[in-house]
């Protein structure tokens, strides 16, 4: 068997109380790898497209790779993937932590999770088998809350938890693990409430994964500290956390502002900053499962109207909603908001875009006050957000609208709303504004969940955090407000960097190490002995795939846009006068990518990468 | 007429042109501490031996800035070390600094928080830089 795997996969039907075992060949794993990739092979292969995605008939898939529980840095990552209800089509969010080296442990590569409990239940994976329990008691209740009372029975356990968001179908819930990592997008939350499954428990402690190379291991791993302990990046993110970000990006044009209307609020980042969080609130900084960076926040406010106790932190992207974009000045604010989001169990950048879409229509008038509850939601009352993050969660009043993300919200409310949404296909764009990086806008448009940063590593290479010549022809450093190139710079970027999703390993670590060296790690784990054009190959095969499923799914090339917005230019700031260039973009994309004019990968393309199953369904 | 790179004639040039900058002043105003630039040896491209420069930043003002020895450099609040070609290719605009400095380009030994919170009086001293007429000492001029 290929080294670094568990051997069996663990498939629970939840309508049935049920439960069993099964492995894939070699061959699967070596041309899928495992993560989100796997996920997606999976279901193209075994479930059907058609069901609704809050049906019990949409599995939840929780899935590892094969360098997940090495005690490699940066690998202790997992992928949850279902088809999202929040944007229809392929869902993945990959999330940190504490819980994929442990579900490892148990003796799993990953867990499908099937059906429809009648009641609430706990679905426990450790050394002694599988249990299905009830979880009355735990419903109703937030994220923190959930993971504290199963952890109090025993601290060793590592939980994933959905709060009220999920249990009430918001489709943009989110899941928790441990209370600081979440598998925040797409709205997969929603589909484990949707499946009456308040949390999953994991204590694995006695299956270890063969490596296939020791040696070769652990020549890798040293390599890799070394090279952690010389980068810069890594110093940055240690200090400053994800939110090192946001002094930068203001200065390139990188954070949006006010929905996405202005740019070059220097103070305003400044008070958000990560060097402030530092400064004022960290207490002190957290590392997922053997990651020497430690890049996550642990912070506390006690003062001010926002007071929170010691806990998780904001990463840069909640920064950014809760603060740039509506004009929130108070980090203390972004904390507590931050806070609000985890408990009840909401992705933060889709819960905080359609607060800012709402702020935005309420300004010119086009949701009232009274329609609002009461509140009053101008831009940078924090006190109103946060009324309406817990109504977001509970559905309640205003936050119905909105608990299905800006884009749901905006078809409900008509008006200019939809040109106020920046989204493709249906998913929020995260905090890095294209038009101060053509690149970015270009991976927008082209991610297989909707608009993205963590399916493609293009955020390192076009910001120049990372340079690979050695990996494909690139530049150390790239203009952002330019269209020229970037479709090369984006296609590579993506079959690089879509595998830190099928390998599972964190984006930062990656950034922070040689390609090289993660190479060796994989190949000393898995014994597949890639080269680097093996590796982009299966990159290619990732990201194909998934298109291809959203293709079945009715996803064409009049979804790969850019929203009216984004086409917009700004006035001031670093992206000032800048847009990126569509046309130029996709059609460079589109001929290396070897997709036709719908928009579909060529006959050829998916025969090339041995996707001959998903050739049939494309074009029967 | 252009001045060799790296002298103190060539410092001298641009502390003054940091000075005449009308922007500088209130960008850098809250700057405080001294930062030296520590170019590695690249004899192909005639820089036979490291070279130290040292300046001095003040809230908006410019105090020392000298070519020194490695002691003093060593000294100041920041230091930055990079090859030859890197610190070219920054002071031509074809690499910026801090993305330099994340691809390890470049080292800094100082508080990389406090230049994160300061980015833009970076950015504005390096433009200014672009701009002191310089003959590079692998320039066929
Ligand atoms: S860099 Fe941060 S997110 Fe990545 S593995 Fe380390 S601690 Fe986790």
């Amino acid at each position: 068997m290929a080294g670094g795997y568990a051997g069996k996969f663990l498939r629970v039907n939840l309508t049935e109380g049920s439960w069993g075992d099964f492995t894939l060949d070699d061959d699967t794993l070596k041309r899928f790898i495992g993560g989100s990739c796997l996920a997606a092979k999976l279901f193209l292969d075994r479930y059907s497209l058609d069901a609704d995605p809050l049906s019990p008939e949409n599995p939840l898939m929780i899935m590892t790779g094969p360098m997940v529980g090495s005690g490699f840095p940066g690998t202790s990552r997992f992928s949850v993937c279902a088809r999202s209800p929040q944007t229809g089509i392929w869902a993945e969010s990959a999330c940190g932590g504490t819980f994929g080296p442990d579900l490892k442990r148990t003796g799993y590569d990953g867990v499908v999770i099937e059906g429809r409990s009648q009641g609430p239940v706990t679905l426990t994976i450790d050394d002694s088998g599988v249990r299905i329990t009830d979880a009355s008691s735990l419903w109703g209740r937030d994220i923190y809350e959930v993971t504290d009372e199963i952890k109090a029975h025993d601290k060793s356990v590592k939980v994933l938890a959905i709060g009220p968001a999920g249990e009430n179908l918001a489709r943009i819930a989110a899941i928790g693990n441990d209370k600081g990592h979440f598998s925040g997008r797409a709205g997969l939350g929603a589909v484990m409430g949707s499946k009456n499954l308040k949390a999953v428990v994991v204590r694995g402690t006695s299956a270890k994964a063969a490596k296939a190379d020791d040696e070769g291991f652990k020549l890798a791993m040293k390599t890799a500290m070394q090279e952690i302990k010389d980068s810069a990046l890594a110093e940055g993110l240690h200090m400053m956390g994800s939110d090192a970000n946001m002094d930068l990006g203001m200065v390139t044009g990188d954070v949006p502002v006010k929905n996405w209307t202005s740019g070059g609020e220097f103070d305003l980042a400044s008070n958000l900053s990560g060097p402030t969080m530092r400064e004022k609130y960290l207490t002190k900084a957290h590392a997922c499962t053997n990651c020497p960076i430690a890049c996550k926040r642990v912070v506390k406010v006690d003062d001010g109207p926002y007071t929170t106790e010691e806990g998780p932190g904001p990463e840069y992207e909640t920064c950014a909603v809760f603060g740039t974009m509506m004009m929130n000045p108070d980090l203390t604010a972004v904390i507590k908001a931050n806070e609000f989001c985890n408990r009840y169990g909401m992705d933060t950048i889709s819960c905080g875009s359609a607060i800012a879409l709402a702020m935005e229509l309420y300004e010119k008038g086009e949701i009232t006050k009274d329609r609002l509850g009461g509140l009053d939601l101008s831009w940078g009352n924090m006190d109103a957000v946060l009324k309406l993050v817990r109504q977001i969660a509970y559905r309640e009043g205003f936050g119905d609208i909105l608990a299905d993300g800006a884009v749901h919200a905006a078809r409900r409310l008509g008006g200019s709303a939809m040109d106020a949404v920046v989204h493709v296909k249906g998913l929020e764009a995260p905090m890095h504004d294209p038009r101060g990086f053509h690149g970015m806008g270009l991976a927008y448009m082209m991610s297989n969940r909707g608009a993205c940063h963590l399916q493609h590593f293009v955020l390192a290479t076009e910001q120049g955090m990372a340079s690979w010549p050695q990996l494909f022809d690139m530049k150390d450093d790239y203009e952002g407000t330019t269209s020229e190139g970037k479709a090369w710079l984006v296609y590579n970027s993506e079959n690089y960097g879509i595998l830190a999703n099928s390998l599972s390993i964190c984006h930062y670590v990656a950034y922070a190490i040689r390609p090289e060296t993660l190479r060796d790690a994989f190949n000393a784990i898995t014994g597949f002995g890639f080269d680097f054009a093996d590796l982009l190959s299966t990159g290619m095969r990732d990201w194909t795939l998934k298109r291809g499923f959203n293709n079945l799914l009715g996803i064409s090339k009049k979804d790969d846009i850019l929203p009216k917005r984004i086409m917009t230019a700004l006035e001031e700031g670093g992206a000032a006068g800048s847009v990126p260039d569509m046309d130029l973009l996709l059609r460079e994309y589109y001929a290396l990518r070897g997709l036709d004019e719908r928009g579909f990968p060529k006959e050829e393309v998916l025969l090339k990468l041995g996707l001959n199953e998903l050739k049939e369904r494309l074009y029967r | 007429m252009p001045i060799k790179a790296m002298t103190q004639e060539w410092m001298d040039a641009y502390k003054a042109a940091i000075q005449a900058d009308p922007e500088y002043k209130s960008i850098a105003k809250d700057w405080e501490g001294s930062v030296s630039l520590v170019v590695n040896p690249d004899p192909a491209k005639n820089v036979p031996e490291p070279i130290y420069l040292f300046m001095d930043y003040w809230h908006g003002d410019v105090g020392e800035f000298v070519v020194c020895d490695k002691e003093k450099a060593e000294s100041a609040k920041f230091v930055m070390t990079g090859d030859y070609a890197r610190w070219k290719q920054v002071a031509f605009k074809e690499l910026d600094a801090t993305k330099a400095l994340l691809q390890g380009k470049l080292k800094m030994r100082g508080d990389l928080p406090y230049v994160v919170r300061n980015i833009k009086t970076v950015n504005k001293v390096i433009d200014i830089l672009g701009k002191v007429d310089t003959l590079w000492p692998d320039d066929n001029k």
